[in-house]
């Protein structure tokens, strides 16, 4: 029955956390240091592979577009195309970082902790895009922000990541606290938080529109909508690497989905959520790109570059939500998984690099771009993802990234008219202007003379290598073949339009 | 068939790049070999799909809804061009078994030299807008990772990102066009687009139209974009040879001479294409008048020969233009790689310290020799014909203007081409450089490109047949050699410019000897070498982006208090915005 399948892929992950922790404190404290990934990572696979399979039971109901709905008195989850696809890229890219994570933390202090956190991460951000009512809503957001706190700050040693970790949480909790006044109003203007009742009211008023800002911002802060963002660069690149691929690739999307799903409900004309999308979607790249032109670090350059991909989806939700164009839905969520796979690559290869290139004990220093000279001579995969990742994230063919900013292109232009349209040509020039940062980083790997870390490193092992190589597989295949995920995007840009219109 | 050798074309070299990068380091020897029998195969396939050119779709995928249809259509453009961009690319391919010889990372390099010819052989071939903007972007990305090849010289890693960063700029051009145009028909079929194009709003086609001529104008290095190309000379030889000489440069040729049909009626338009061309044919002859660097001298030449393509298209003389692309392909190709020899053996680019180096490498000079006089217009090599053919559509239906700065420019070719071949292979030698003797396998690469230089204008028989039987919306005309020949040697326009000529040739040998030329052209070479501006207009971009990037970083405090004050801001902002807004 589908319901089993949707009761079991909401519980599952939250249910298991504390049962990795116990399992991985319990038989993982008693192995010596470094020989190997936790048992408690292995559980951690099971519990999201059996998610994937539920997920995979899910798949056809949802594209019949029948929806599944779960209700316990006035707490409801439901899944629809929107849940698909972020479901999806959370349980695809978990898997694959969790997969890395094994060997990239083997042997730390907390890796249990790790894992139970990782655990909670993805089991409230299932729940998070299938909540129907905005109690649920505000719930799974917070169990989302507090996992991802204490994954931030991990290497708690790290005076760098602990402050990252700490500004993340004084802003986020900022942002929740300014979710709930708006959630508040909601439930004050119109005695209900059920996203379906609130939707078939439909009328406005200054109540709500007040509601939407406090929750137009509140989410913002967590989908990093600029000048909301400056807690980004921080806590992205001071995360271990394989939690850094989750928060740019999945977290900020899910925000960017609770901030959706709470705004369809307020009643509000959508063109007016299009038209603020399309400003904040506009600053948001040339930020981002501004921003990640002057970075010598890896990470934060790649923390950067997320900033400017929300804008390009902030700019495809804009083409949505102002004249309801459905190419405009679709080439947002496109635009999301394949940003998840490519910046999913790019973090963990960095990731893989900073295994092998800078000592590590507990201790992860920064990465250099120029750290990275010549490191193709010696690692020849993993430079071969490398520049796969950021070529596609700068829109390159044969790439995924060229697809999805496609179909987001096309959305501007079909509506004929000249702001959407100029919208669209600068979206394509900023593109271009991200290969300003991109393209350095390409040819100093292919470099001939390699650098002192580069030539001090050991191998990189075959457990690290593994996720890297699928991902590069998956950007490369979705960049010639496309229409491979076209049903998922284009159900999820119905269902999106069907929210608003 | 022909859906089989269309698909060869791209497909054969491409999995040759994979099978070469499957290859690796390790078996390096190989790969060399095997990068010419995938281009082999690549231009045979070519070849071979000359009888088999037709108006009709070979192939046709649904690849989704955003994204039409992935279409090939083997019409006369289409199989001219992809016929030179394998044979090319296959004799620079054997040109660099020599050429690169010891070289690091040669997968690499012939990687991206396979992934390149069947870029450009998918860009011709395909009907679909959107595909040819892909295979566009496809053939930027091997030109920047060819340039920059040799990553450790910071000047080939600023050409190449160059490169890309203005080619991508003028890309969103093709892109913007492109999309303007499926919104008002609902597809990206090029051809729908040429049957009817007044299907199409004029405010959209005309959008599309400049768009285009922005985009070709960026690719083929036309004014205001040229500042790319000279740079793009740090690429080793082979890859200036095929690529910013015969091929790449001319997909901006080849995109307006595919709309022309669409885009003629578009008030303005003709006018534009005809200024850009003639501007960038003239200024680009005089900056090479000036230039110093063998390879420099050759990049600025092309720039002005595709000024004369761009200007035949602007006429209307599509024929012309691609007759002339062809000869061009053949001679600058042969240019370069005999520069490319010359380059090798005596370890130098600076042609103020070469002189005399005929007598030591009497094959490579034989070899530019002919070029040279192929593209100085000299009857009867390829390059007279197609620029007489260019030169009588200009006097017949041009501008005034346009046909005598065209006319001084064809003067300028002349003298800037006797030149750059006495300063390199004739008079006393400068410096004495010790000269190593070129390869068997580039020797191999410069006879085709010598025959052709000579002997390609015969072929103007079954070019122009094929364009006439399979392209039914331009209107082109069967000629045959004897018509072509009664046409161009009687036409009073070809007595005038072979007059030019040989006043041009008459100006060097009087006053090279005096060094009255030298001279006489200092006090203009300074705005001349600098591009006439157009170099410190890149710089001040460069610039003014990157101290935006500076002064931004400046709001990234790292401080929490000034964090939280930008989301008090954006709070106080979303308010206004929705209490005015909604």
């Amino acid at each position: 029955m589908p319901l089993n399948y949707f009761i079991m892929l909401l519980i599952l992950p939250l249910a298991f956390s504390p049962v990795i922790y116990l399992v991985g404190r319990a038989i993982g404290g008693k192995k010596k240091k470094n020989t190997g990934p936790n048992i408690s990572r292995w559980l951690l696979l099971g519990v999201i592979s059996w998610c994937l399979y539920t997920l995979i039971r899910l798949y056809p109901i949802s594209l019949a577009d029948e929806k599944v709905r779960a209700t316990w008195g006035t707490v409801s989850f439901q899944f629809d195309g929107i849940s698909l696809v972020l479901i999806a890229s959370a349980l695809i890219l978990g898997l694959l970082s969790t997969w890395f994570s094994g060997r990239y933390l083997a042997g730390e202090v907390g890796e249990e902790k790790y894992y139970a956190l990782f655990s909670i991460l993805i089991g409230s951000i299932l729940c998070l895009v299938c909540a129907a009512d905005l109690f649920t809503l505000w719930l799974c957001f917070e169990m989302m922000a507090v996992s991802t706190y204490t994954l931030v700050a991990f290497h708690r040693q790290n005076a760098a990541a602990l402050e990252a970790g700490v500004k993340y949480l004084v802003q986020s909790a900022l942002g929740s606290v300014l979710v709930i006044l708006g959630i508040a109003l909601v439930f004050g203007e119109r005695g209900s938080l059920s996203l379906e009742t609130l939707k078939a009211i439909g009328t406005q008023t200054p109540g709500l529109l007040a509601a939407g800002g406090l929750i137009l911002v509140g989410f913002g802060i967590k989908a990093a909508i600029v000048p909301l963002h400056t807690w980004l660069p921080d806590a992205h690149s001071q995360a271990p690497s394989g939690m850094s691929a989750m928060l740019s690739g999945v977290v900020i999307a899910a925000g960017l989905t609770a901030m959706l799903r709470a705004l369809s409900a307020l009643g509000v004309p959508p063109a007016v959520w299009g038209c603020a999308f399309l400003a904040l979607g506009s600053i948001n790249m040339l930020v981002g790109n501004l921003l990640a032109l002057r970075q010598v670090e890896v990470k934060r350059m790649l923390a950067y570059s997320s900033i400017s991909h929300i804008g390009y989806l902030l700019i495809g939700l804009g083409f949505a939500l102002y004249q309801g164009v459905n190419y405009g839905a679709e080439g947002t969520f496109f635009h999301l998984i394949t940003h998840a796979i490519m910046k999913g690559l790019a973090f963990l290869t960095a990731g893989a690099f900073l295994f092998v290139l800078l000592p590590h004990d507990g201790f992860h220093g920064s990465l250099k771009i120029k750290d990275l000279q010549g490191a193709a001579n010696k690692y020849p995969l993993a430079a071969l993802t490398f520049s796969i990742a950021i070529l596609a994230l700068g829109g390159l063919p044969p790439l995924a990234g060229f697809m999805s900013k496609w179909v987001i292109f096309t959305a501007g232009f079909i509506t004929n008219d000249g702001w959407m349209i100029a919208a669209a040509i600068f979206m394509a020039l900023n593109s271009v202007l991200s290969l300003a940062y991109y393209a350095p980083v390409v040819n100093r790997l292919y470099q001939k003379e390699c650098s002192d870390l580069v030539k001090a490193g050991n191998k990189i092992p075959a457990g690290l290598s593994l996720p890297l190589v699928l991902l590069a597989v998956f950007t490369v295949m979705i960049g010639l073949y496309p229409a491979i995920l076209q049903p998922i995007y284009q159900l999820a840009g119905k269902n999106l339009l069907a929210l608003f219109f | 068939m022909p859906a089989l050798l269309s698909l060869g074309t791209i497909l054969l070299p491409w999995m040759g790049a994979v099978f070469i990068w499957i290859l690796g380091d390790k078996r390096h020897k190989l790969v060399g070999p095997v990068a010419v029998v995938f281009s082999t195969l690549a231009a045979l396939s070519a070849l071979y799909l000359y009888p088999f050119a037709t108006s009709d779709i070979v192939v046709n995928l649904s690849m989704g809804d955003a994204f039409g249809y992935l279409t090939f259509r083997p019409d006369g453009l289409a199989v001219l061009l992809t016929a030179i961009a394998t044979v090319i690319g296959c004799l620079a391919v054997i040109f660099s078994l020599d050429y690169m010889r010891g070289e690091h990372q040669l997968p690499r390099y012939y990687s991206f030299i396979l992934l390149f010819i069947g870029a450009m052989s998918g860009l011709v071939l395909t009907s679909s807008l959107l595909y040819l903007f892909f295979f566009w972007e496809i053939t930027a990305l091997s030109s920047y990772a060819l340039i920059s090849f040799n990553n450790d010289d910071p000047k080939a890693v600023r050409g190449g990102i160059k490169a890309l960063i203005m080619t991508q700029v003028g890309g969103a051009g093709l892109l913007a066009g492109a999309l303007a145009m499926n919104s008002a028909i609902g597809n990206f079929e090029i051809d729908r687009i040429l049957a009817n194009p007044a299907a199409i709003p004029a405010g959209l086609l005309a959008f599309a139209a400049f768009g285009f001529l922005v985009a070709a104008g960026a690719k083929s290095a036309q004014f205001p974009f040229q500042t790319w190309l000279p740079d793009a000379m740090e690429a080793p030889t082979p890859i200036s040879a095929l690529i910013h000489a015969a091929t790449m440069v001319n997909a901006g040729v080849y995109l307006l001479a595919r709309f022309y049909p669409a885009f003629a009626e578009v008030p303005g338009w003709k006018l534009a294409v005809v200024t850009v061309g003639v501007v960038t044919a003239f200024t680009a002859a005089l900056m090479a008048i000036t230039a110093g660097d063998i390879k420099r001298v050759l990049a600025y030449s092309t720039v002005s020969q595709l000024g004369y393509m761009v200007y035949a298209i602007g006429l209307g003389a599509v024929e012309a233009a691609q007759f002339h692309l062809l000869s061009h392909a053949i001679f600058k190709a042969l240019l370069f790689l005999s520069a490319g020899a010359v380059i090798h053996s005596v370890g130098t680019r600076d042609i103020l310290r070469m002189g005399g180096l005929g007598k030591k490498m009497p094959f490579i000079r034989l070899a530019f020799v002919i070029g040279a006089m192929a593209l100085a217009g000299i009857p009867v090599l390829n390059g007279f014909w197609s620029k007489e053919l260019i030169l009588e559509a200009g006097k017949e239906t041009g501008p005034e203007w346009g046909y005598f700065l065209m006319l001084a420019g064809a003067g300028l070719t002349a003298l800037y081409t006797l030149r750059l071949t006495w300063m390199v292979f004739y008079g006393k030698p400068r410096e004495d450089l010790q000269v190593h003797h070129a390869g068997k396998a580039m020797k191999v690469a410069l006879i085709p490109l010598a025959v052709g230089s000579i002997f390609s204008w015969l072929l103007v028989t079954t070019v122009t047949r094929v364009s006439a039987n399979t392209m039914p919306y331009h209107t082109m005309v069967e000629t045959n050699i004897p018509s072509l020949v009664r046409e161009v040697a009687l036409s009073p326009g070809t007595w005038i410019a072979l007059a030019v000529i040989l006043l041009s040739i008459g100006i060097w040998m009087v006053s090279h000897r005096m060094r009255f030329f030298e001279k006489a052209l200092s006090w203009a070479s300074r705005p001349i070498k600098a591009s006439f501006g157009m170099e410190s207009i890149n710089d001040a971009i460069i610039r003014v982006v990157e101290s935006a990037g500076e002064r931004l970083q400046l709001s990234q405090t790292g401080l929490l208090s000034w964090n939280l004050l930008y989301v008090l801001i954006a709070l106080i902002l979303a308010c206004i915005y929705l209490a005015v807004g909604a």
